[in-house]
């Protein structure tokens, strides 16, 4: 049974989302609500929750402010977000769940599934620790990502990412030491997330970090050659922007 | 009057005598009307008396030299005129025009007698009782070859000339000469005072015209000044003054009566002289014979504008001044000389630091405009390149902009289907609605170019089912195995507007029996979107079919641009059976 705590400013949406959890997640309990940051401070005190559902925007404050208030963070996250805004591209770095409004209830129940599935493989919530540092930077300056393994969280730096590759909806990471990770997200999203950074779509199953490109090869149409020795390919639609991307370094 | 009459001078008085006899001896008859006629003038004048005597002594005295005269070698001597100073003159009768006695400026001593048509010439001498005659002294010069030198007058020759009782004259005759195209001069002298030479001129040829012989230009230079130069002008002459140049000077050619030309400069415009001069300088100019030439000097400022200026040169004999002589105007300008000077005042002249100055300001200036036509064209240069950059994200912009306009009326039909769920207690129906709803409208909101197959499947699916809500008809969403839809990138809200069309056109009339198939497939490296309905169709002529499929139209138009390595090609077949729209992106794979 997992103790929850949801923070909201609009009273609305904390008794929407009471309701669908009571409904639709039998292994939450709802313990308490609380309707801005410093309510959250005491109730999450109070009750010490294992699990948070966080408005990342309330007034003029952010789920981030209550985060950094807290001196125990031993509980899991989710965020709550009406549309992409501040603070949730360092939500998505930290690998860090999320829930857009309206809530769709097939996702909240994903969420609550990998919360308890965390809850009970993680001791220590650190990717909460990585969200607050990544916040202190500016949001295209990130020096790390995390990575969500089976059972583990890596963090890794982003200089250290030569490529990407797609494998269906998982994804390979490898690294300039050789080693490869890999994630349960698809390629697409990592493309999305890392393109601020430099990362170049190369093609529909390749993600390249442009500092390990060594030349372009124009046989057959295009092909990258890595430092590694690699030959990663280049399609056809993505040919200029990749030319484009490679220019600018 | 009196005081004019104290003004009168001798020879004044010499002169009114003589052409009183003048007078007289033309009308010899009516001498004694004459006579009487010049005593009742003079009494009607208020002469005084003593003075009215002094006249007719005078008068008589001319009386008698005539009759001396005419005794003399035979030559019908005829009149008589003063001849300047001591001296009077006989002409024969050839004479029609005499100009005696002529004096002019800074020429105290000299008098002139103008005598052309005149042959012979007899030249007397005049004393006063008590004057020592034989102080005197006289030189003959003819065409300036000495005749008689220094001679002195003997007493023995002297006669009386004069009866009246206070001053008694006396006369000797000097020389009778032939005169025609000669010059006779006489000089004389009192060694008592050596340096009073009375010069007088006899004037027998015609009095030549004055010639310029140079027009001079003096300018400024750095060191003081120099000339510019024009020798032997023609009629006319162009004269530029600039800031540097200060004054004119005019060089006549030399002769022995310099003394009688007169200089003067009239403005042709306003035909008003504005300038006069006697006054000839020697020294700097020599003529041919290393004689000095005269000339006068002009200062520039006279010339108040540009235009046309009249340089009038002419002997000093005031011609209308002889009651009985008789020239006309055309003679009289044969003696005149007339240059036009054609003077253009240029004060916007520079000196060589100036010109030095405004060259640098020009060359500075052009340089400038050069520079900055360079840093322009630079600018727009670099414009251009920035534009062909922009032009990349203005088509994105386009694209994006075009994608946003999901139809409203499908967004608040659906609302209002969601509404009607609620309304039903369909809560779970309506939570999953909402959810579709949420995610259609949010991709429309982000500026996603690009979402995955799996994407574009999923929003198909949302969009779908959201219209079911509305049509009760059927959909499927195929794909060929081989394409891996996770990865698979196609620019977003690609398919959703041909989708809608199916749905408005095909749909609208049917109830359960229509059929939406919509197929991502590959063919080779092409890929192939296809969406089918079994609908009322349209013609795919008209252009009108619903802002979803113009939208498409243009935005293959742009993705053409934006992909140029790849090409969209759009083909819509529609029948009574149904429609089928099929879009190829060709090299996707």
């Amino acid at each position: 049974m997992m103790r929850a705590v949801l923070v909201d400013d609009e009273i609305s949406n904390l008794e929407n989302l009471q309701a669908l959890l009571e409904k639709h997640c039998p292994q939450v309990n709802v313990v308490a609500m609380a309707q801005s940051v410093g309510d959250a401070v005491d109730v999450i005190g109070k009750y010490l929750p294992n699990l948070v559902f966080l408005d990342i925007q309330m007034g003029d404050k952010t789920g981030f402010d209550l985060l950094k208030l807290l001196p125990w963070r031993y509980f899991e996250v989710v965020f709550v977000t009406a549309y992409d805004q501040y603070g949730i591209q360092a939500v998505k770095f930290a690998a860090l769940d999320y829930l857009l409004k309206p809530i769709d209830i097939e996702e909240l129940m994903d969420a609550v599934n990998k919360a308890e599935y965390k809850l009970a493989t993680q001791k220590q919530n650190s990717q909460l620790e990585f969200l607050l540092q990544q916040l202190k930077k500016s949001e295209k300056n990130v020096g790390k990502i995390a990575l969500q393994m089976q059972s583990e969280i890596r963090y890794v730096t982003l200089s250290e990412i030569v490529r990407c590759e797609a494998d269906n909806t998982y994804t390979h990471f490898i690294l300039a030491n050789g080693e490869k990770i890999l994630v349960s997200k698809s390629l697409k999203e990592y493309a999305d997330l890392l393109h601020p950074n430099g990362f170049v779509r190369t093609h529909q199953s390749h993600l390249v970090n442009p500092k390990y490109v060594k030349s372009w090869l124009k046989e057959d149409g295009g092909i990258l050659l890595l430092m590694s020795g690699e030959k990663i390919p280049i399609s056809r639609p993505n040919r200029n922007m990749v030319k484009l991307a490679l220019q600018q370094l | 009057m009196s005081d004019l009459m104290i003004k009168c001078n001798f020879f004044d008085n010499i002169q009114i005598l003589c052409k009183t006899i003048h007078l007289l001896i033309q009308t010899l008859p009516l001498l004694f009307y004459g006579f009487s006629f010049a005593i009742i003038v003079a009494s009607l004048m208020k002469i005084k008396p003593d003075k009215m005597k002094k006249i007719i002594l005078a008068f008589l005295n001319v009386v008698i030299m005539l009759s001396a005269a005419n005794a003399q070698n035979g030559i019908n001597f005829y009149r008589s005129y003063a001849a300047g100073g001591r001296l009077a003159m006989f002409v024969d009768s050839a004479a029609k025009n005499v100009y005696y006695g002529n004096i002019f400026p800074n020429q105290p001593q000299t008098f002139f007698n103008y005598l052309p048509e005149v042959n012979n010439v007899s030249v007397q001498i005049y004393f006063g009782k008590t004057e020592r005659v034989q102080d005197y002294r006289y030189t003959i010069l003819a065409d300036n070859k000495p005749i008689v030198v220094n001679k002195l007058i003997e007493t023995v020759r002297l006669k009386n000339a004069d009866r009246g009782e206070e001053e008694i004259r006396r006369s000797a005759t000097l020389g009778s000469f032939s005169i025609k195209d000669k010059i006779i001069t006489i000089l004389t002298y009192d060694i008592q005072r050596p340096q009073d030479v009375y010069k007088n001129v006899f004037y027998g040829g015609p009095i030549p015209k004055a010639k310029i012989k140079t027009l001079a230009k003096r300018f400024a230079t750095k060191k003081g000044v120099d000339y510019s130069y024009i020798t032997d002008p023609k009629e006319r002459t162009n004269i530029i003054f600039t800031r540097k140049d200060d004054e004119l000077t005019i060089v006549k050619d030399r002769s022995d009566i310099d003394y009688l030309y007169y200089t003067s400069i009239k403005d042709k415009h306003t035909n008003k002289v504005i300038f006069e001069s006697t006054a000839w300088q020697y020294g700097g100019y020599l003529d041919e014979a290393y004689k000095l030439s005269p000339y006068i000097k002009i200062d520039k400022s006279i010339f108040k504008k540009s235009g046309d200026y009249e340089i009038i040169i002419q002997p000093l004999i005031k011609w209308d001044r002889y009651s009985d002589c008789d020239i006309s105007s055309e003679e009289i300008e044969k003696y005149v000389t007339r240059h036009t000077l054609s003077i253009t005042i240029d004060e916007e002249s520079y000196t060589k630091l100036e010109l030095f100055t405004y060259a640098a300001i020009v060359t500075f200036s052009i340089g400038f405009v050069f520079l900055v036509i360079l840093y322009l064209t630079k600018k727009s240069n670099k414009k251009k390149l920035a534009e062909k950059e922009q032009e990349g994200s203005m088509i994105k912009l386009q694209l994006n902009s075009i994608r946003s306009q999901l139809n409203p009326h499908f967004l608040f039909n659906a609302l209002s289907s969601i509404q009607n769920l609620i309304n039903k207690n369909e809560i779970d129906s309506a939570n999953k609605y909402l959810s579709k709803f949420a995610r259609l409208t949010r991709n429309v909101l982000k500026d996603n170019e690009r979402i995955s197959l799996l994407q574009e499947k999923s929003l198909l699916d949302d969009y779908l089912q959201m219209e079911q809500l509305r049509f009760g008809f059927q959909y499927t969403i195929n794909h060929s195995g081989d394409l891996d839809l996770a990865n698979i990138e196609i620019p977003s809200m690609l398919l959703q507007p041909f989708v809608e069309n199916a749905v408005k056109h095909g749909m609208e009339q049917k109830t359960t029996a229509g059929k939406i198939m919509i197929e991502f497939m590959k063919q080779a490296d092409n890929l192939v979107l296809t969406v089918t309905d079994n609908g009322t169709g349209f013609d795919t002529e008209r252009k009108y079919t619903g802002l979803g499929l113009q939208l498409s139209d243009s935005r293959v138009a742009l993705l053409n641009r934006v992909y140029k390595e790849n090409r969209f090609i759009l083909v819509i077949q529609s029948s009574i059976n149904g429609t089928k729209i099929c879009l190829t992106l060709t090299d996707w794979l």
